[in-house]
């Protein structure tokens, strides 16, 4: 297995979000300062520059299966982009604070704003504005299969399920601490949170059944699931721990450790298949096996602290963002 | 790290002509400002970001569990960016409780790792705070978590009355640099990097902040002959207010029909006769009073005596059974008393005023204990831990640099109500091995703690 150097591309800010297009034909980037730039994914060429967000871009999201481009900032904003022509073609104002979350569903994106959270279709238009969270929102997450769609929405104190057909809340489930981020596993089974205090919470809401698993080094804010949904990677410290969430769960089970000698500032499984990429802060990358038993497949280590890890839709690039504002994009061979 | 410096204090004090200062002298640093959701910086700058002081509420609303979810999402923002800031300055709204904000560099890791707490600085409004601080906790919170305090609009008091303002916080904050200042006007290193956190700073007390607090507020020893004699309590018609010479400015606390003595014969007024009659009055402050009615006999000796008075006056008698000095230890030093011989009022040969452990109506308060000696490392552990279990919400800051036996690094502590960070900095070197230790909190018992850090030594 070989990470190679593909391409590198430089932002003039920190990358602070990074989306393949569905088709795999090109990267988009935001710098934390605002500016969004397309780039070609053969070569890094820069194809469009989209002005981003007045006073910082903070998320971008692609809506699946087209050439949409949303991104939110710091403006209280979403803006919706053409990503062949690089032209802006919507703006949804939705308040004064920051919207740091988005997530596309099906037909529509669902973005919050402070407690404020909407849905906003692929025009601009808002479709729905909800009644404000009790604090913050502070992640979103779609539930895809099985059908209906359902809205996962976080904040200090719990998470939200929301039906998108008729807006209604569905389910609250309570959690008595800060939640950093959240992630369905892709079979829609378990909900799980990354939280302030520092755990990781997962639920199966469709059982009402929860589990905690803590001890975590510092606040967890990376999960990722594997396309299996067997496999849970989390993190909140030096380490990336591996849980196992096949029939009751992990409770008991002990987790896979990933060790990095510094603070893990990056997950990323494969799309459809078994790799798991893992960032830590002093700039090494590795790639890992779960199920092998030598996990460890290889280790780059880049020149500056990783802040965002992409998969292409193929599975065969890694996208890197880092803190000085270089995209790299490694070939991933053997 | 990345040094933040917080602005507390009353709306209308200055804080906002404080930042406006700060960023106008500042211009050539990055430098990010979190304003409250009020807030109204005139100063045109790229990195105004508007907080919502949105708390988070762990352990059932508890606020020393509490800490600002809305700076945990600013402050990892403000890092997401190529090149570092060179500070940060935080504006409270007038009412907040500074806790949250200080606990939030205490528990959250990525904040901690990346910034450092540099200061609190509440500004005070030095017309308005008076009223301020009879009439709310917040504003006596906002000075007692205070690093430094800025006395502000001192054009628009007398200097006598800054002096008894500045004497009050002092009381409540021993520690805190106190700068007074008119449109917040200060060279701006009294505020900015002055290291509040950073415990070289904490052993820098006033020394006058050490002393000893007693049950009670002034002492006479008045010259009496043997006989039966008046005690005259209250102000007296004909009488200029209050002749016991000290100049007190205080309201009354308490009962206002109550007044607490203790009366002790000396054999001289040598200094060690004197220090030995204070230390017993001490133990009979801390025994159960018997209550005097009017008219009633009091005698020199033990017994602490509860003066039961009629609209603050009362007439009592006091017989002596032998000629000499009776020292009469008074616990509300404004109360004026008299001892009348033969109708006539008789002065007192030597009189103290001493600094009473609760003064006005703050019941917060510092305390400090400074001791020689070696501490033991796991008695020591056991003693904070419980303490700040026990009387953890009470306790609002604590700071101290310590001798523990078997380092030869200085031991430095800090902590934010039950939060605490202890690491050990540099070698005690030459500078003689000693303990400095300072709590700012609510009913704290100075001599309780002072015994239970003693208890601590080896």
């Amino acid at each position: 297995m070989q990470l190679t150097k593909h391409w590198a591309a430089q932002l003039d800010d920190y990358v602070i979000d990074l989306a393949w297009s569905p088709d795999g034909g090109d990267l988009a980037a935001a710098s934390a300062a605002g500016p969004i730039r397309l780039l070609a994914a053969g070569d890094g060429a820069a194809l469009h520059d989209l002005p981003g967000h007045d006073g910082g871009t903070n998320a971008i999201a692609w809506k699946a299966g087209s050439r949409l481009l949303a991104s939110g900032g710091q403006d209280g904003a979403v803006k919706l982009w053409d990503g062949a022509s690089g032209q802006h073609t919507a703006t949804a104002k939705l308040g004064g604070g920051w919207v740091e979350h988005l997530a596309w569903g099906t037909n529509a994106l669902a973005a919050a704003s402070g407690r404020k959270l909407f849905l906003v279709n692929p025009d601009g238009a808002i479709r729905h504005a909800f009644p404000d969270a009790p604090k913050t929102v502070t992640a979103l997450a779609w539930r895809k299969v099985p059908e209906p769609p359902l809205l996962a929405a976080a904040f200090f104190g719990g998470v939200r399920l929301i039906d998108p057909g008729d807006f209604s809340m569905r389910k609250e489930l309570p959690y008595g601490n800060g939640i950093q981020t959240l992630v369905w596993a892709p079979d829609g089974r378990w909900l799980v949170s990354g939280n302030q205090d520092p755990s990781v919470h997962l639920w199966i809401p469709d059982e009402d059944a929860e589990l905690q698993m803590s001890g975590y080094e510092g606040k967890v804010k990376h999960l990722a699931f594997d396309h299996t949904s067997r496999w849970l990677a989390t993190a909140g410290g030096h380490d990336a721990c591996i849980w196992d969430c096949s029939g009751a769960g992990p409770e008991g089970r002990t987790p896979a450790m990933l060790p990095h000698e510094s603070p893990v500032s990056g997950l990323a499984f494969q799309g459809s298949h078994g790799l798991l990429a893992s960032a830590a802060s002093d700039g090494t990358v590795m790639l890992w096996s779960i199920e092998r038993k030598q996990p460890l497949r290889a280790t780059v280590k880049m020149p500056h602290a990783p802040t965002r890890l992409a998969w292409s839709p193929d599975d065969r690039q890694l996208a890197i963002g880092s803190e000085k504002g270089v995209v790299y994009v490694l070939k991933c061979e053997g | 790290m990345i040094p933040v410096t917080v602005l507390t204090g009353f709306l209308g004090a200055g804080k906002t002509t404080l930042l406006n200062r700060i960023l106008t002298e500042q211009h050539g640093r990055k430098l990010a400002v979190i304003e409250n959701e009020f807030g109204e910086v005139g100063v045109d700058h790229q990195l105004v970001i508007s907080g919502d002081e949105e708390l988070f509420e762990m352990n059932n609303g508890c606020i020393c569990c509490s800490v600002r979810g809305d700076l945990i999402r600013i402050l990892g923002r403000l890092l997401k960016r190529k090149d570092k800031l060179d500070g940060v300055l935080i504006e409270t709204t007038g009412l907040a409780n500074p806790a949250p904000v200080a606990q939030t560099f205490f528990s959250d890791d990525e904040i901690r790792s990346a910034f450092r707490l540099d200061a609190i600085v509440t500004v005070v409004d030095a017309k308005h705070v008076v009223h301020h601080l009879d009439a709310d906790d917040e504003s006596v919170k906002q000075i007692a978590f205070a690093d430094v305090i800025l006395l502000n609009k001192t054009d628009l008091v007398a200097p006598a009355e800054l002096d008894r303002l500045e004497e009050r916080i002092r009381r409540i904050n021993a520690v805190a640099k106190v700068h007074r200042t008119q449109n917040c006007a200060l060279p701006l290193d009294r505020v900015l990097d002055v290291g509040g956190f950073n415990l070289d700073r904490a052993v820098e007390l006033d020394p006058g902040f050490l002393e000893t607090e007693y049950p009670f507020e002034w002492a006479g020893a008045y010259p009496l002959p043997a006989g039966i004699h008046e005690i005259v309590v209250g102000h007296d018609e004909g009488h200029e207010h209050h002749d016991h010479g000290h100049d007190h400015h205080h309201h009354h606390h308490g009962n206002e029909n109550e007044l607490d003595l203790a009366i002790l014969p000396v054999n001289s007024l040598e200094e060690t006769e004197l220090v030995r009659a204070r230390d017993r009055a001490v133990a009979l402050f801390a025994t159960d009073e018997n209550r005097v009615k009017e008219g009633s006999v009091v005698k020199p000796g033990p017994g602490r005596h509860r003066l039961l008075l009629h609209e603050g006056r009362g007439r009592f008698k006091l017989e002596v059974p032998k000629s000499g000095h009776c020292v009469v230890f008074e616990e509300c030093g404004e109360v004026p008393l008299h001892i009348h011989v033969g109708g006539e009022i008789v002065k007192p040969d030597w009189q103290q005023d001493f600094h009473a452990a609760h003064e006005h109506n703050d019941d917060v308060t510092s305390v400090g204990i400074q001791q020689a000696g070696d501490l033991d490392g796991k008695r020591l552990n056991e003693w904070i831990g419980g303490l700040l279990r026990t009387k953890g919400g009470d306790i609002y800051r604590m700071k101290g640099v310590l001798s523990v036996k078997g380092s030869d690094k200085r031991m430095v502590f800090q902590g934010v109500h039950m939060l605490f960070d202890a690491r050990f900095d540099r070698p005690w070197g030459a500078e003689p091995r000693k303990n400095t230790l300072v709590l700012i909190g609510k009913n704290l018992d100075r001599n309780e703690l002072t015994e239970a850090f003693q208890s601590c030594l080896v």
